[in-house]
Protein backbone atom coordinates (compact mmCIF):
# COMPACT_ATOMS: atom_id res chain seq x y z
CA UNK A 1 0.00 0.00 0.00
CA UNK A 2 2.94 2.34 -0.42
CA UNK A 3 1.88 5.49 -2.12
CA UNK A 4 2.89 9.10 -2.51
CA UNK A 5 6.45 10.36 -2.47
CA UNK A 6 8.23 12.94 -4.55
CA UNK A 7 8.94 11.36 -7.90
CA UNK A 8 11.49 12.46 -10.45
CA UNK A 9 9.03 14.70 -12.28
CA UNK A 10 8.19 16.59 -9.08
CA UNK A 11 4.60 15.33 -9.17
CA UNK A 12 4.19 14.37 -5.53
CA UNK A 13 0.45 13.92 -5.21
CA UNK A 14 -0.62 10.41 -6.04
CA UNK A 15 -3.53 10.02 -3.63
CA UNK A 16 -6.23 11.11 -6.05
CA UNK A 17 -7.52 7.55 -6.18
CA UNK A 18 -8.22 7.37 -2.42
CA UNK A 19 -11.57 5.79 -1.78
CA UNK A 20 -13.43 4.50 1.27
CA UNK A 21 -11.76 1.10 1.09
CA UNK A 22 -8.31 2.66 1.58
CA UNK A 23 -7.18 2.42 5.23
CA UNK A 24 -5.69 5.88 4.92
CA UNK A 25 -9.33 7.08 5.01
CA UNK A 26 -11.45 6.79 8.14
CA UNK A 27 -14.00 4.37 6.61
CA UNK A 28 -11.19 2.10 5.50
CA UNK A 29 -9.51 2.27 8.92
CA UNK A 30 -12.72 1.52 10.82
CA UNK A 31 -13.71 -1.31 8.44
CA UNK A 32 -10.45 -3.04 9.30
CA UNK A 33 -10.89 -2.25 13.00
CA UNK A 34 -14.35 -3.81 12.95
CA UNK A 35 -12.62 -6.99 11.80
CA UNK A 36 -10.28 -6.72 14.79
CA UNK A 37 -7.31 -5.36 12.89
CA UNK A 38 -5.68 -2.12 14.08
CA UNK A 39 -3.98 -0.54 11.08
CA UNK A 40 -1.40 2.22 11.38
CA UNK A 41 0.33 4.39 8.89
CA UNK A 42 4.09 3.93 8.95
CA UNK A 43 6.23 6.59 7.31
CA UNK A 44 8.68 4.91 4.99
CA UNK A 45 11.05 7.87 5.33
CA UNK A 46 11.23 8.38 9.10
CA UNK A 47 9.37 5.44 10.62
CA UNK A 48 6.73 7.50 12.44
CA UNK A 49 3.57 5.52 13.24
CA UNK A 50 0.33 7.35 12.45
CA UNK A 51 -2.91 6.31 14.17
CA UNK A 52 -5.20 6.31 12.29
CA UNK A 53 -3.33 6.13 8.95
CA UNK A 54 -3.38 9.27 6.80
CA UNK A 55 -1.82 10.36 3.53
CA UNK A 56 1.05 12.38 5.01
CA UNK A 57 3.51 11.98 7.88
CA UNK A 58 3.22 14.72 10.50
CA UNK A 59 6.74 14.15 11.72
CA UNK A 60 8.60 14.73 8.46
CA UNK A 61 6.01 15.73 5.87
CA UNK A 62 6.60 12.72 3.65
CA UNK A 63 3.67 11.33 1.71
CA UNK A 64 5.31 7.91 1.47
CA UNK A 65 3.12 6.28 4.10
CA UNK A 66 2.78 2.50 4.27
CA UNK A 67 -0.14 0.87 6.07
CA UNK A 68 0.77 -1.92 8.47
CA UNK A 69 -1.04 -3.92 11.21
CA UNK A 70 -0.22 -2.66 14.70
CA UNK A 71 0.06 -4.68 17.88
CA UNK A 72 -3.00 -4.19 20.11
CA UNK A 73 -0.80 -4.40 23.20
CA UNK A 74 0.52 -1.36 24.98
CA UNK A 75 1.08 0.55 28.19
CA UNK A 76 -0.76 3.41 29.86
CA UNK A 77 1.14 6.63 29.05
CA UNK A 78 -1.28 8.97 30.81
CA UNK A 79 -4.83 8.68 32.12
CA UNK A 80 -7.70 10.47 33.79
CA UNK A 81 -11.39 10.06 34.55
CA UNK A 82 -14.15 12.14 33.02
CA UNK A 83 -16.48 13.41 35.76
CA UNK A 84 -18.14 16.13 33.64
CA UNK A 85 -19.01 14.33 30.40
CA UNK A 86 -20.51 15.68 27.19
CA UNK A 87 -24.31 15.12 27.23
CA UNK A 88 -24.02 12.09 24.93
CA UNK A 89 -21.93 10.18 27.48
CA UNK A 90 -23.59 11.41 30.68
CA UNK A 91 -24.78 7.94 31.70
CA UNK A 92 -21.24 6.52 31.57
CA UNK A 93 -19.54 9.02 33.90
CA UNK A 94 -17.18 8.81 35.59
CA UNK A 95 -15.25 6.85 32.98
CA UNK A 96 -11.53 6.32 32.54
CA UNK A 97 -9.69 7.61 29.48
CA UNK A 98 -6.04 7.09 28.66
CA UNK A 99 -3.32 7.72 26.15
CA UNK A 100 -1.77 4.33 25.42
CA UNK A 101 1.66 3.74 23.95
CA UNK A 102 1.35 0.69 21.72
CA UNK A 103 4.04 -1.93 21.33
CA UNK A 104 4.80 -0.85 17.76
CA UNK A 105 5.41 2.76 18.79
CA UNK A 106 2.18 4.58 17.99
CA UNK A 107 0.08 6.32 20.63
CA UNK A 108 -3.71 6.21 20.75
CA UNK A 109 -6.34 7.69 23.08
CA UNK A 110 -9.28 5.60 24.22
CA UNK A 111 -11.51 4.49 27.06
CA UNK A 112 -10.10 2.07 29.62
CA UNK A 113 -12.34 -0.69 30.99
CA UNK A 114 -11.22 -0.12 34.58
CA UNK A 115 -11.89 2.28 37.43
CA UNK A 116 -9.57 5.27 37.62
CA UNK A 117 -8.28 4.14 41.02
CA UNK A 118 -7.17 0.82 39.52
CA UNK A 119 -5.07 2.35 36.72
CA UNK A 120 -1.58 3.78 36.78
CA UNK A 121 1.06 4.90 34.29
CA UNK A 122 2.89 1.91 32.85
CA UNK A 123 0.02 -0.56 33.25
CA UNK A 124 -0.24 -3.14 30.45
CA UNK A 125 -3.41 -2.93 28.38
CA UNK A 126 -4.76 -4.47 25.20
CA UNK A 127 -6.94 -2.82 22.58
CA UNK A 128 -10.30 -4.51 22.10
CA UNK A 129 -13.08 -3.59 19.71
CA UNK A 130 -16.84 -3.65 20.14
CA UNK A 131 -19.86 -2.53 18.17
CA UNK A 132 -21.29 0.89 19.07
CA UNK A 133 -24.10 0.87 21.62
CA UNK A 134 -27.57 2.13 20.75
CA UNK A 135 -26.78 5.38 22.56
CA UNK A 136 -23.54 5.80 20.65
CA UNK A 137 -25.35 5.20 17.37
CA UNK A 138 -27.88 7.87 18.29
CA UNK A 139 -25.25 10.56 18.61
CA UNK A 140 -23.17 9.34 15.68
CA UNK A 141 -23.07 11.15 12.38
CA UNK A 142 -24.73 9.21 9.60
CA UNK A 143 -21.44 7.98 8.19
CA UNK A 144 -20.12 6.98 11.64
CA UNK A 145 -23.06 4.92 12.82
CA UNK A 146 -21.49 1.52 12.11
CA UNK A 147 -17.95 2.42 13.12
CA UNK A 148 -16.68 0.22 15.94
CA UNK A 149 -15.52 1.58 19.30
CA UNK A 150 -12.14 0.62 20.72
CA UNK A 151 -11.62 0.07 24.44
CA UNK A 152 -8.41 -0.72 26.30
CA UNK A 153 -8.68 -3.73 28.62
CA UNK A 154 -6.17 -4.25 31.44
CA UNK A 155 -3.94 -7.28 30.83
CA UNK B 1 7.02 48.31 6.77
CA UNK B 2 4.62 50.18 9.05
CA UNK B 3 5.01 49.46 12.75
CA UNK B 4 1.73 48.00 14.06
CA UNK B 5 0.60 49.24 17.47
CA UNK B 6 -2.36 48.74 19.72
CA UNK B 7 -4.05 52.12 20.01
CA UNK B 8 -7.06 51.29 22.15
CA UNK B 9 -8.79 48.44 23.98
CA UNK B 10 -12.15 47.67 25.51
CA UNK B 11 -14.05 44.82 27.10
CA UNK B 12 -17.51 43.88 28.24
CA UNK B 13 -18.29 42.60 31.72
CA UNK B 14 -17.12 38.98 32.06
CA UNK B 15 -19.03 36.05 33.50
CA UNK B 16 -22.74 35.35 33.56
CA UNK B 17 -24.36 38.31 31.83
CA UNK B 18 -27.82 39.09 30.46
CA UNK B 19 -26.44 40.32 27.13
CA UNK B 20 -26.26 38.33 23.87
CA UNK B 21 -22.96 38.23 22.01
CA UNK B 22 -23.50 41.16 19.70
CA UNK B 23 -24.47 43.35 22.65
CA UNK B 24 -21.44 42.28 24.63
CA UNK B 25 -19.42 43.37 21.61
CA UNK B 26 -21.17 46.77 21.57
CA UNK B 27 -20.15 47.32 25.19
CA UNK B 28 -16.52 46.38 24.48
CA UNK B 29 -16.43 48.57 21.37
CA UNK B 30 -17.90 51.56 23.21
CA UNK B 31 -15.08 51.41 25.75
CA UNK B 32 -12.41 51.08 23.07
CA UNK B 33 -13.77 54.04 21.09
CA UNK B 34 -14.65 56.24 24.05
CA UNK B 35 -12.06 58.90 23.14
CA UNK B 36 -11.86 58.17 19.43
CA UNK B 37 -13.69 59.07 16.23
CA UNK B 38 -16.47 56.66 15.29
CA UNK B 39 -15.27 53.29 13.98
CA UNK B 40 -16.68 54.15 10.55
CA UNK B 41 -14.24 57.06 10.35
CA UNK B 42 -11.10 54.99 10.83
CA UNK B 43 -11.59 51.19 10.80
CA UNK B 44 -10.77 49.52 7.49
CA UNK B 45 -11.24 45.82 8.31
CA UNK B 46 -12.64 43.60 11.07
CA UNK B 47 -11.59 40.20 12.41
CA UNK B 48 -13.78 38.43 14.96
CA UNK B 49 -12.45 35.66 17.19
CA UNK B 50 -15.32 33.31 17.99
CA UNK B 51 -15.25 29.69 19.06
CA UNK B 52 -18.61 28.22 18.32
CA UNK B 53 -21.90 28.91 16.58
CA UNK B 54 -23.63 26.47 18.90
CA UNK B 55 -23.99 29.02 21.73
CA UNK B 56 -26.17 31.41 19.73
CA UNK B 57 -26.74 29.54 16.46
CA UNK B 58 -24.98 32.35 14.66
CA UNK B 59 -22.15 32.33 12.18
CA UNK B 60 -21.33 35.34 9.96
CA UNK B 61 -19.94 37.08 13.03
CA UNK B 62 -17.71 39.27 10.83
CA UNK B 63 -20.66 40.67 8.95
CA UNK B 64 -22.79 41.00 12.08
CA UNK B 65 -20.28 42.77 14.29
CA UNK B 66 -19.02 45.06 11.52
CA UNK B 67 -22.60 46.18 11.03
CA UNK B 68 -23.13 46.65 14.77
CA UNK B 69 -20.00 48.84 14.76
CA UNK B 70 -21.47 51.02 12.03
CA UNK B 71 -19.16 49.65 9.39
CA UNK B 72 -20.34 48.57 5.98
CA UNK B 73 -18.45 47.49 2.90
CA UNK B 74 -15.27 46.63 4.79
CA UNK B 75 -13.64 43.19 4.77
CA UNK B 76 -14.95 41.39 7.84
CA UNK B 77 -14.64 37.78 8.87
CA UNK B 78 -14.85 35.37 11.78
CA UNK B 79 -11.59 33.67 12.75
CA UNK B 80 -11.85 30.16 14.20
CA UNK B 81 -9.25 28.32 16.25
CA UNK B 82 -11.17 27.42 19.39
CA UNK B 83 -9.68 29.33 22.32
CA UNK B 84 -6.90 30.79 20.15
CA UNK B 85 -9.41 32.56 17.90
CA UNK B 86 -8.89 35.89 19.64
CA UNK B 87 -5.13 35.97 19.17
CA UNK B 88 -5.52 34.72 15.61
CA UNK B 89 -7.81 37.72 14.97
CA UNK B 90 -5.19 40.00 16.52
CA UNK B 91 -2.48 38.42 14.39
CA UNK B 92 -4.47 39.01 11.20
CA UNK B 93 -4.97 42.65 12.15
CA UNK B 94 -1.27 43.05 12.93
CA UNK B 95 -0.28 41.54 9.60
CA UNK B 96 -2.67 43.77 7.67
CA UNK B 97 -1.18 46.88 9.26
CA UNK B 98 2.38 45.63 8.97
CA UNK B 99 1.88 44.78 5.29
CA UNK B 100 0.54 48.24 4.58
CA UNK B 101 -2.83 46.83 3.58
CA UNK B 102 -4.73 48.87 6.17
CA UNK B 103 -3.96 51.66 8.65
CA UNK B 104 -6.56 50.66 11.25
CA UNK B 105 -8.03 47.22 11.85
CA UNK B 106 -10.42 46.10 14.56
CA UNK B 107 -9.56 42.76 16.20
CA UNK B 108 -12.38 41.65 18.42
CA UNK B 109 -13.67 38.50 20.04
CA UNK B 110 -16.93 37.38 21.54
CA UNK B 111 -18.43 34.32 23.18
CA UNK B 112 -21.82 33.81 24.80
CA UNK B 113 -20.92 30.62 26.65
CA UNK B 114 -23.63 30.64 29.31
CA UNK B 115 -26.46 30.29 26.80
CA UNK B 116 -26.36 26.50 26.88
CA UNK B 117 -25.27 25.79 30.45
CA UNK B 118 -22.17 23.88 31.52
CA UNK B 119 -23.16 20.78 29.59
CA UNK B 120 -23.72 22.82 26.41
CA UNK B 121 -20.32 24.45 26.81
CA UNK B 122 -18.71 21.05 27.46
CA UNK B 123 -20.25 19.74 24.26
CA UNK B 124 -19.30 22.80 22.20
CA UNK B 125 -15.71 22.70 23.43
CA UNK B 126 -15.36 18.97 22.74
CA UNK B 127 -15.74 19.83 19.04
CA UNK B 128 -12.18 21.15 19.23
CA UNK B 129 -10.86 17.60 19.54
CA UNK B 130 -10.35 14.93 16.90
CA UNK B 131 -13.76 13.60 16.02
CA UNK B 132 -12.81 10.11 14.90
CA UNK B 133 -10.91 8.93 17.97
CA UNK B 134 -11.01 11.53 20.76
CA UNK B 135 -14.61 12.76 20.67
CA UNK B 136 -15.96 9.26 20.19
CA UNK B 137 -14.06 8.20 23.32
CA UNK B 138 -15.94 10.84 25.35
CA UNK B 139 -13.05 13.22 25.86
CA UNK B 140 -13.63 16.76 27.20
CA UNK B 141 -11.47 19.86 27.56
CA UNK B 142 -10.67 19.25 31.25
CA UNK B 143 -9.89 15.58 30.64
CA UNK B 144 -7.55 16.42 27.76
CA UNK B 145 -5.60 18.78 29.99
CA UNK B 146 -5.77 16.26 32.81
CA UNK B 147 -3.88 13.82 30.56
CA UNK B 148 -1.14 16.45 30.27
CA UNK B 149 -1.32 17.18 33.99
CA UNK B 150 -1.08 13.53 35.00
CA UNK B 151 1.98 13.12 32.80
CA UNK B 152 3.51 16.36 34.10
CA UNK B 153 3.12 15.24 37.73
CA UNK B 154 4.66 11.89 36.75
CA UNK B 155 7.71 13.40 35.05
CA UNK B 156 8.47 16.31 37.41
CA UNK B 157 8.61 17.12 41.11
CA UNK B 158 5.36 19.07 40.85
CA UNK B 159 2.44 18.09 43.09
CA UNK B 160 -1.29 18.73 43.02
CA UNK B 161 -0.64 21.32 45.73
CA UNK B 162 1.73 23.19 43.38
CA UNK B 163 -0.98 23.31 40.74
CA UNK B 164 -3.42 24.56 43.38
CA UNK B 165 -0.96 27.31 44.30
CA UNK B 166 -1.05 28.53 40.69
CA UNK B 167 -4.84 28.96 41.01
CA UNK B 168 -4.38 30.74 44.34
CA UNK B 169 -1.84 33.15 42.81
CA UNK B 170 -4.08 33.92 39.85
CA UNK B 171 -7.09 34.55 42.07
CA UNK B 172 -4.95 36.92 44.15
CA UNK B 173 -4.05 38.82 40.97
CA UNK B 174 -7.69 38.90 39.88
CA UNK B 175 -8.69 40.35 43.24
CA UNK B 176 -6.94 43.53 42.09
CA UNK B 177 -8.49 43.47 38.61
CA UNK B 178 -11.86 45.23 38.36
CA UNK B 179 -12.52 43.42 35.07
CA UNK B 180 -12.14 39.93 36.57
CA UNK B 181 -14.93 37.37 36.60
CA UNK B 182 -13.75 36.13 40.02
CA UNK B 183 -12.08 39.10 41.77
CA UNK B 184 -11.54 37.24 45.02
CA UNK B 185 -8.76 35.45 46.81
CA UNK B 186 -8.97 31.74 47.55
CA UNK B 187 -6.80 29.38 49.60
CA UNK B 188 -5.06 26.14 48.69
CA UNK B 189 -7.50 23.99 50.63
CA UNK B 190 -10.38 25.38 48.58
CA UNK B 191 -8.68 24.16 45.41
CA UNK B 192 -7.56 20.80 46.78
CA UNK B 193 -10.96 20.04 48.28
CA UNK B 194 -13.00 21.11 45.25
CA UNK B 195 -14.90 18.54 43.21
CA UNK B 196 -12.95 16.27 40.86
CA UNK B 197 -13.45 17.25 37.23
CA UNK B 198 -10.78 15.09 35.62
CA UNK B 199 -8.07 13.97 38.05
CA UNK B 200 -5.60 15.35 38.87
CA UNK B 201 -7.61 18.45 37.94
CA UNK B 202 -10.34 19.69 40.27
CA UNK B 203 -12.95 22.38 39.82
CA UNK B 204 -10.64 25.17 41.02
CA UNK B 205 -7.89 24.06 38.62
CA UNK B 206 -10.23 24.97 35.75
CA UNK B 207 -11.01 28.32 34.15
CA UNK B 208 -14.71 29.12 34.35
CA UNK B 209 -17.38 29.16 31.68
CA UNK B 210 -18.41 32.75 31.06
CA UNK B 211 -19.61 35.37 28.59
CA UNK B 212 -17.50 38.19 27.30
CA UNK B 213 -16.28 40.35 24.45
CA UNK B 214 -13.13 42.34 23.83
CA UNK B 215 -12.10 44.87 21.20
CA UNK B 216 -8.54 45.83 20.26
CA UNK B 217 -7.76 48.57 17.74
CA UNK B 218 -4.57 47.93 15.77
CA UNK B 219 -3.18 50.88 13.82
CA UNK B 220 0.03 52.29 12.46
CA UNK B 221 2.16 54.13 15.00
CA UNK B 222 1.46 57.32 13.06
CA UNK B 223 -2.29 56.95 13.29
CA UNK B 224 -2.15 56.19 17.02
CA UNK B 225 -0.12 59.37 17.48
CA UNK B 226 -2.60 61.36 15.37
CA UNK B 227 -5.39 59.98 17.55
CA UNK B 228 -3.41 61.05 20.63
CA UNK B 229 -3.69 57.54 22.05
CA UNK B 230 -1.25 55.73 24.36
CA UNK B 231 0.29 53.08 22.14
CA UNK B 232 1.88 49.67 22.64
CA UNK B 233 4.03 48.18 19.90
CA UNK B 234 3.25 44.73 18.55
CA UNK B 235 6.90 43.83 18.13
CA UNK B 236 6.45 40.16 17.27
CA UNK B 237 3.80 37.65 16.26
CA UNK B 238 4.10 33.90 15.82
CA UNK B 239 1.72 30.99 15.37
CA UNK B 240 2.04 27.24 15.14
CA UNK B 241 -0.33 24.33 14.67
CA UNK B 242 0.46 20.85 15.99
CA UNK B 243 -1.33 17.50 15.77
CA UNK B 244 -5.07 17.52 16.39
CA UNK B 245 -4.82 14.42 18.61
CA UNK B 246 -3.07 14.95 21.93
CA UNK B 247 -1.82 11.34 21.99
CA UNK B 248 0.45 11.99 19.04
CA UNK B 249 2.19 14.99 20.58
CA UNK B 250 4.91 15.39 23.17
CA UNK B 251 2.62 15.94 26.15
CA UNK B 252 5.05 17.84 28.37
CA UNK B 253 7.21 19.72 25.86
CA UNK B 254 4.59 22.01 24.34
CA UNK B 255 6.42 22.42 21.05
CA UNK B 256 3.83 24.57 19.27
CA UNK B 257 3.87 27.10 22.08
CA UNK B 258 7.67 27.11 22.12
CA UNK B 259 7.75 27.81 18.37
CA UNK B 260 5.07 30.52 18.57
CA UNK B 261 6.93 32.26 21.40
CA UNK B 262 10.34 31.95 19.76
CA UNK B 263 8.99 33.29 16.48
CA UNK B 264 7.55 36.30 18.29
CA UNK B 265 10.81 36.80 20.22
CA UNK B 266 12.83 36.66 17.01
CA UNK B 267 10.64 39.24 15.31
CA UNK B 268 10.93 41.49 18.35
CA UNK B 269 14.68 40.95 18.57
CA UNK B 270 14.52 39.81 22.20
CA UNK B 271 14.85 36.63 24.19
CA UNK B 272 12.74 35.22 27.01
CA UNK B 273 14.85 37.02 29.64
CA UNK B 274 13.57 40.38 28.40
CA UNK B 275 9.93 39.59 29.14
CA UNK B 276 8.59 41.35 32.25
CA UNK B 277 5.01 40.05 32.22
CA UNK B 278 3.28 37.21 30.43
CA UNK B 279 -0.36 36.43 29.95
CA UNK B 280 -0.35 32.70 29.23
CA UNK B 281 -3.20 30.36 28.49
CA UNK B 282 -3.93 29.01 31.98
CA UNK B 283 -7.24 27.41 31.01
CA UNK B 284 -6.17 24.78 33.54
CA UNK B 285 -3.52 25.30 36.21
CA UNK B 286 -1.09 22.86 34.63
CA UNK B 287 -1.09 24.98 31.45
CA UNK B 288 0.68 27.82 33.22
CA UNK B 289 3.44 25.43 34.31
CA UNK B 290 3.83 23.94 30.83
CA UNK B 291 3.74 27.32 29.09
CA UNK B 292 6.28 28.88 31.45
CA UNK B 293 8.67 26.20 30.21
CA UNK B 294 7.66 26.48 26.55
CA UNK B 295 8.10 30.26 26.64
CA UNK B 296 11.65 29.88 27.93
CA UNK B 297 10.95 31.37 31.37
CA UNK B 298 11.66 28.17 33.29
CA UNK B 299 13.95 25.16 32.91
CA UNK B 300 12.15 21.95 31.94
CA UNK B 301 10.25 20.49 34.87
CA UNK B 302 10.17 23.67 36.97
CA UNK B 303 7.40 25.69 35.35
CA UNK B 304 5.07 24.79 38.22
CA UNK B 305 7.01 27.28 40.36
CA UNK B 306 5.30 30.17 38.56
CA UNK B 307 3.38 31.04 41.72
CA UNK B 308 6.54 31.68 43.70
CA UNK B 309 8.29 35.05 43.93
CA UNK B 310 11.18 35.21 41.41
CA UNK B 311 13.86 34.91 44.11
CA UNK B 312 12.44 31.60 45.32
CA UNK B 313 12.15 29.85 41.96
CA UNK B 314 14.65 27.30 40.65
CA UNK B 315 17.91 28.42 39.05
CA UNK B 316 17.38 29.32 35.44
CA UNK B 317 13.98 30.92 35.92
CA UNK B 318 13.57 34.49 34.66
CA UNK B 319 11.96 37.21 36.78
CA UNK B 320 8.78 37.24 34.68
CA UNK B 321 5.41 37.74 36.39
CA UNK B 322 2.76 35.41 35.00
CA UNK B 323 -0.92 36.22 34.51
CA UNK B 324 -1.08 39.59 36.33
CA UNK B 325 -4.70 39.89 35.14
CA UNK B 326 -5.65 36.77 37.09
CA UNK B 327 -5.37 34.73 33.93
CA UNK B 328 -8.05 32.64 32.32
CA UNK B 329 -8.56 31.02 35.72
CA UNK B 330 -9.86 34.08 37.53
CA UNK B 331 -10.00 37.00 35.08
CA UNK B 332 -12.24 34.79 32.92
CA UNK B 333 -12.14 32.78 29.69
CA UNK B 334 -14.89 33.71 27.21
CA UNK B 335 -13.24 31.55 24.58
CA UNK B 336 -13.11 33.69 21.41
CA UNK B 337 -12.40 36.86 23.40
CA UNK B 338 -9.60 35.46 25.57
CA UNK B 339 -6.64 36.24 23.30
CA UNK B 340 -7.80 39.84 23.09
CA UNK B 341 -8.33 40.08 26.85
CA UNK B 342 -4.68 39.04 27.16
CA UNK B 343 -3.74 41.90 24.82
CA UNK B 344 -5.94 44.26 26.82
CA UNK B 345 -4.11 43.36 30.03
CA UNK B 346 -0.72 43.94 28.43
CA UNK B 347 -1.90 47.27 26.98
CA UNK B 348 -3.03 48.45 30.40
CA UNK B 349 0.15 47.22 32.08
CA UNK B 350 2.44 48.84 29.49
CA UNK B 351 0.57 52.17 29.37
CA UNK B 352 0.36 52.68 33.13
CA UNK B 353 -3.35 51.92 33.29
CA UNK B 354 -3.25 48.73 35.37
CA UNK B 355 -4.02 50.39 38.69
CA UNK B 356 -3.39 48.30 41.80
CA UNK B 357 -2.15 45.32 39.83
CA UNK B 358 0.52 47.22 37.87
CA UNK B 359 3.79 45.32 37.59
CA UNK B 360 6.52 47.83 38.29
CA UNK B 361 8.63 48.96 35.34
CA UNK B 362 6.99 46.48 32.95
CA UNK B 363 8.11 47.25 29.39
CA UNK B 364 7.78 43.94 27.56
CA UNK B 365 4.94 41.43 27.56
CA UNK B 366 4.47 37.99 26.04
CA UNK B 367 0.99 36.71 25.21
CA UNK B 368 0.41 32.98 24.59
CA UNK B 369 -3.06 31.93 23.50
CA UNK B 370 -3.87 28.26 22.79
CA UNK B 371 -6.68 26.55 20.93
CA UNK B 372 -7.78 22.93 21.16
CA UNK B 373 -5.88 21.03 23.81
CA UNK B 374 -2.54 22.69 24.54
CA UNK B 375 -0.66 23.49 21.34
CA UNK B 376 -3.14 22.19 18.77
CA UNK B 377 -2.72 25.81 17.76
CA UNK B 378 -0.78 28.46 19.66
CA UNK B 379 -0.40 32.16 18.94
CA UNK B 380 2.34 34.25 20.53
CA UNK B 381 2.69 38.03 20.58
CA UNK B 382 5.37 40.26 22.03
CA UNK B 383 4.12 43.70 23.04
CA UNK B 384 6.43 46.48 24.16
CA UNK B 385 6.11 50.05 25.34
CA UNK B 386 6.68 52.68 22.67
CA UNK B 387 9.90 53.62 24.51
CA UNK B 388 11.33 50.08 24.79
CA UNK B 389 14.48 49.49 22.73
Amino acid sequence: MTDGGLDASGDSMTDGGLDATDPRTLPGFFDALADGELLGGVCSDCGQVLLPPRPACYACGSRAVDVEPQSPEGQIFSYTAVHTPPPAFAADAPYTVAVVELADGGRLLGRVAADYADVTIGDAVELTVREPTATEREVALDYESDWPVHVFEPR
Amino acid sequence: MPDPVIASVGASPLGRTDLPGRDLFSVALAEAFDDLPDPADIVEAVYVGNQSETYEHQIMQGTLLAEWAGLRHVPAERVEGCAAAGALALRHAVKDVRNGEHEAVLACGVEKMTSAGTSGATDALSAAFDRAIEQRSGITAPSQYALLGQRYLHETDATERDLAEIAVKNHANAARNPRAQFPKEIDVATVLESDPVAPPLKLYDCAPVGDGAAAVLVTTAEMAADLDQPQVRVAGSGASANNIAVAERDMTDIAGARIAAETAYDEAGIDAEAVDIAEVHDAFTVCEALLAEAAGFAPAGTGYQSYQPPAERADGWTDVQLSPSGGLKARGHPIGATGLLQALEAYEQLTGAAGDRAVEDAETALLLNEGGVADAVTVGHVLTTAEAP
